[in-house]
Parts: structure tokens; C-alpha cells; sequence
């Protein structure tokens, strides 16, 4: 039996932390003097801070947005922040996230020669923590970390160096989604190590916060794997010290779904936490604007952010990540970007949305995903072995964790899902999903009630993954 | 069948394989970050009748070029071979893009199509006539 435990904590980082500081980008980076930074920067940096002001009922807002040159990214910054953004992001570019320093080094000179980006985000390692600061020198609103790193030591060390007090990711939705071959065993390892930092930097008025990346391959994922996922990143951040967490998930498509998976996602956080011994941890429920195939056309994918934005209120997300109608195009424009955020704060204000919904295909769909994702979770603690972590990767192994288009390698790739009459994502084959019997016919006959006259499974497939567009 | 270069854009390769797989035909697919060579090496060890290969992030342009040289080269000449989604980087007329590939030696280019059952018809079509020019080239085996 391997339940999430103190023994899993990590005991000493001290000699791999020297390792992973004596790259030369880390610029002999102090842990002493991070320290102190984080002491003297505005306590509303620190997203529990800011969660704790937050008016029940209202998400807080966060836009996505990272550009290679610094000038570009301060103008960036201080827009969202003019547009009402509550969270600042920090996206990281692509060669960063695996590790290509010197790519990202060669991409961003040639960003700055050319005044246009190279690169898809800010190349943070190689412009180092000393001038990430200036990015957000007198602002009092969280900074948030998004990427998409399996092994992220190093960046880890620099954005929490730069001031940034939220950092998203896992082993799991860290590598799952976002690589081809990162062994997965390293990713859970080197995140245990991000962790283990995020907890020995925090303090009990400052906790460095950790997020979860819920959205994973953001194409058809049923309900129990992300629930499966969030909830085991939480509890091997709890493992590390991590006192302030937010659990994840990006819009389903079914308005019932999204609300069934915000009540079953917190009461089972709340639940697992207090039964392995860390109430102390804070939760967060985020909720990402849909993140799947986004219409080209503009006015479409404004109405579909609005719509989405109603939705967050419903749930009464802790946060939103909101979209832009640039979505389907590529990064998007900063005016884009700042739009968005006035959209969707636009749509809260003037709605008043109803939180605590209730219907019984609510209650009926809250009761399927919560007996499929304990049923799960038990099943992962049962396995033999000494730590949290490695009944995890076992759980992986054996295809009991199995993502829906994941582009890993070692993905079992078995579990096949499609939508039912109300749009919501159902299990139509669960491949090495350990669910009962019971639930996997609640999940066929909840599909049987789809209603369409295309005979091919593909074209099916096709046009549920193209839903919104 | 497999995704081109470093590009790890997962989906439409899974649909693909599951739209093949649906009609009748058997798969071995590559995935995602393949080079050129995997494609001769996969085509060779399976002994394939077609070849599929996709790109999203436009880096077919690059990998693609003497795509056809390739096979021969190895001894395939005759493998059907099929490219498509967004196989150029930025945008360009389509039958700009189409006369590159068909240069590279490409059956048939599908730039920013939708829709995958015109391909998989297309297919069955070349692969009736690339069964008929082995025959022939064979002559009657019951001479």
C-alpha cells in the first residue's frame, strides 16, 4: 500500500540543487537573497493573498501571454495588468520547456536583431532572473509561471528568483501532454524536486503556490482522468510541503459536465487531504476557458469566450484562464489579449451568475465521475511498493492512467471517448481504466443517447472534437 | 503513417488511424517526430502498399524534399505515397503547395483539408492501380 505520506518528502535537496544551480544561466543565483526578495515584494504577489480577497461568486481573471524580447513582454505585462487582469502570466517558449537552452538563446538574439519573435514565449532561463525582475517592479498582483516543462529545476529556480510566487505544472500534465519521450518516472522525480523548492521557499504568510495544468491534451478527456490526475499532483505537492494548490480543468463542452466535475473535484480534494493528513493545504478550483479547437472567425470565438466566461461564474471558479478571439490564429496580439480580459469581466459583472446549480442530471452526472475517479484512486493506493509517487507511474505503466491523445510514447492509448446527447464526454472504451462494471454501463447508456446519423466513428469523433467551431 | 519532424500535434494522427483502421485497412503507425528515414525504414519492414505523412506545424516543407528519391532508393518505387494538413509554413495558394510536393514525388497532397474520406477514397482508387501496374510489370504469372 503506498498512501500519500510525510515519508514521501524529499530529505535533502542540497546536493542536487548545487547541480541544477551550477549551470552557468543560473548566474550563481543565492537562495539567501531570493529569500529576502520574496520578503520585500508586495504581499499581493502571493496568489493565496489574492485568492483570499477574492468576492465569492466572481473568478478572479488570468490571460495567457509570453513574447521573447523584454521590452515587448514589460509592454505585455503592464497592458494586461491596465486591462483588469487579477493574475500576470509568464508563458515560456517551447525551447525553454525542453531544456534547449542554447536554442532558445540563438532564437531570442535573433528576435532582438530582428524585432520580431522568434520564438513562442520568454526564453526566462536565458534572460535570467535579475532582469525578470524589472518585468514587474511595483506591481501587486500575482505572476503566474504557465509552460509546459517536464523537467523544470532550473526554470523553477529562476522564475521563483524573478518574484513569481505561482508556478504551474506536474509530472503528469507537465509530460503527458506536452512530450514525446520525457520518461515519465523523471518528470514525477524532477517535479517532486519543484515541489520540495515551492515548500522551502514558502512561509506561512507567503506560500508559494502550485497549479495544476487540468486541460491535459484538452481533446475529448473524460472527467475521471483529469479528476485522476489533479488530485494525485495535489497530494505529491502536499507530499512536499506545498501549502497552497489549485486544482484544474479546461470547459468540457457540457454545461451539466462542468458543473457536476467543479462539485465532485472539491469535494474530493477536500476529502483526500484530510484523509492523508494535510488539511492544512489551501485548494483552489481554476477553471480554463475551452481549450480545444478555437473558431478562425472573430466574432464566433468572442461569443464562445463570453459564453465560457458565464460558465466560470457558474461554477464559481477561484480563477479563470481566459481565451482570446486569436485563438485559432496563434499567439495572440496583446490588444487581443486585453480584450478578452474585459469580455469576460464584463460578462461577470453584468450577469450575476448563480452559483450552486443543481438539477438531477447534475447530481447523476456528479455521482457517475465521483464513484469512476475514488474507484480509481483506490485502486492506485492498493498498488504494492513504497511510495506515492511510484504506484503513480505504475498506474501509468499499466494504461490505468491513459490520456486521450497524448503524443507520449509510452501512453497506453487504449481508452476511447466521444459525447452523448448533452455533450458530455463519455467513455466508450476504457481500454485499462480501472472503473466497476456498473459505471461503465451508467457511460453507455448516458451515450446511447446521442442522437446522429453519421455511421463512420471518426466522422463522429471528428465532429465532437470540433464542437465549438 | 506518422507525423514529419519535431511536431508532436497528436490529434489528427489518432483520427486518421482510427478512420483507416474503420476501413479495413491495417495500420502501423509511427506517430508523432518522425524523420524521412523511419518512414523508408517502417515502409520496408511492413512492406506497405501506401505511406501517410503528416505535418501541422508546416515543417513538411523541409523534411518532404526527394521524399520519392528515398523509396526508390530502397527498392519500394511503386508505394503510394500521400501527404497532408498544413504542410507549408505561413500561407500560400494551395496549387503552389500541391506542385512542390508532387515534386518531391507525392501521389497526392492534401493542403488544409478537412476532410480525411476524400483521402481515404483516393486511396483505395491508387491502390487498385498500383496493383494493376505490378501485374503488369510482372507479366501473367501463369505463363
Amino acid at each position: 500500500m503506498a498512501h500519500p505520506s510525510l515519508d514521501g518528502r524529499l530529505r535533502s535537496i542540497d546536493s542536487q540543487r548545487q547541480q541544477v544551480l551550477a549551470h552557468p544561466l543560473a548566474r550563481s543565483l543565492d537562495i539567501l537573497e531570493v529569500r529576502n526578495h520574496l520578503l520585500a515584494v508586495p504581499a499581493r504577489r502571493f496568489p493565496s493573498i489574492r485568492y483570499a480577497e477574492r468576492q465569492a461568486g466572481v473568478p478572479l481573471l488570468q490571460p495567457r501571454g509570453g513574447t521573447p524580447i523584454f521590452e515587448d513582454q514589460l509592454r505585455l505585462t503592464k497592458m494586461l495588468s491596465d486591462a483588469g487582469a487579477d493574475f500576470i502570466p509568464l508563458t515560456i517558449d517551447s525551447c525553454t520547456r525542453h531544456n534547449q537552452y542554447d536554442t532558445a538563446g540563438q532564437l531570442l538574439r535573433r528576435s532582438e536583431e530582428a524585432g520580431k519573435a522568434f520564438l513562442n514565449g520568454y526564453p526566462l532561463v536565458c534572460h535570467g532572473y535579475e532582469l525578470t525582475r524589472e518585468l514587474f517592479k511595483g506591481l501587486d498582483k500575482p505572476v503566474s509561471l504557465r509552460h509546459g516543462t517536464p523537467d523544470a529545476r532550473l526554470l523553477v529556480e529562476m522564475a521563483i528568483g524573478s518574484g513569481i510566487a505561482e508556478i504551474e505544472g506536474g509530472g503528469l500534465c507537465y509530460c503527458l501532454p506536452y512530450s514525446e519521450g520525457f520518461p515519465l518516472d523523471r518528470a514525477l522525480l524532477y517535479w517532486q524536486y519543484v515541489d520540495r523548492i515551492c515548500a522551502l521557499y514558502s512561509t506561512p504568510d507567503r506560500p508559494i503556490h502550485r497549479e495544476s495544468f487540468g486541460p491535459l491534451s484538452a481533446t475529448l478527456v473524460p472527467p475521471v482522468v483529469v479528476l485522476v490526475v489533479e488530485l494525485c499532483e495535489m497530494l505529491l505537492s502536499a507530499e512536499q510541503g506545498v501549502q497552497s494548490f489549485a486544482l484544474s480543468f479546461g470547459q468540457t463542452g457540457s454545461f451539466i459536465q462542468d458543473v457536476a466535475m467543479a462539485q465532485v473535484m472539491r469535494k474530493l480534494a477536500r476529502e483526500l487531504l484530510h484523509e492523508h493528513g494535510f488539511e492544512a493545504m489551501q485548494t483552489r478550483l481554476v477553471y480554463h476557458q475551452w481549450m480545444g479547437q478555437f473558431p478562425m472567425d472573430q466574432p464566433r470565438a468572442a461569443a464562445l469566450i463570453a459564453g465560457s466566461a458565464l460558465l466560470a461564474g457558474a461554477i464559481d471558479a477561484d480563477k479563470v484562464v481566459v481565451k482570446t478571439v486569436d485563438e485559432a490564429l496563434g499567439v495572440p496580439r496583446a490588444e487581443a489579449n486585453a480584450e478578452a480580459v474585459d469580455t469576460v469581466r464584463y460578462v461577470l459583472r453584468t450577469f450575476g451568475v448563480p452559483s450552486g446549480l443543481d438539477s438531477p442530471h447534475i447530481l447523476a452526472e456528479a455521482d457517475l465521475i465521483e464513484s469512476q475517479a475514488r474507484h480509481v484512486m483506490d485502486a492506485i493506493f492498493a498498488l504494492s511498493g513504497g511510495a506515492f509517487w511510484e504506484s503513480v507511474y505504475r498506474a501509468f505503466q499499466m494504461g490505468w492512467i491513459d490520456l486521450p491523445f497524448s503524443p507520449h510514447s509510452d501512453n497506453a492509448g487504449r481508452l476511447v471517448s466521444m459525447r452523448d446527447g448533452n455533450r458530455s464526454i463519455r467513455i466508450l472504451d476504457p481500454g485499462h481504466l480501472p472503473i466497476k462494471q456498473f459505471d461503465l454501463d451508467r457511460e453507455r447508456i448516458l451515450l446511447s443517447t446521442r442522437v446522429d446519423n453519421e455511421t463512420k466513428a471518426y466522422r463522429r469523433m471528428l465532429a465532437d472534437i470540433s464542437l465549438m467551431v | 503513417m506518422g507525423v514529419i519532424g519535431d511536431d508532436i500535434h497528436t490529434v489528427g494522427n489518432r483520427i486518421m488511424q482510427l478512420a483507416l483502421e474503420e476501413s479495413q485497412l491495417r495500420v502501423f503507425n509511427l506517430r508523432t517526430r518522425n524523420r524521412p528515414e523511419s518512414f523508408v525504414q517502417a515502409a520496408l519492414e511492413v512492406n506497405a502498399h501506401a505511406v501517410f505523412v503528416s505535418s501541422l506545424n508546416g515543417e513538411g516543407e523541409h523534411w518532404c524534399a526527394d521524399f520519392r528519391q528515398r523509396f526508390i532508393e530502397i527498392g519500394l518505387p511503386d508505394v503510394v505515397l500521400y501527404v497532408g494538413g498544413n504542410v507549408v509554413v505561413g500561407t500560400r495558394p494551395e496549387p503552389e503547395v500541391v506542385e512542390l510536393f508532387k515534386g518531391y514525388g507525392f501521389d497526392r497532397v492534401y493542403h488544409q483539408r478537412p476532410d480525411i474520406g476524400a483521402a481515404i477514397a483516393d486511396l483505395f482508387e491508387d491502390l487498385r492501380t498500383q496493383s494493376d501496374q505490378r501485374e503488369h510489370r510482372r507479366g501473367p504469372s501463369f505463363a
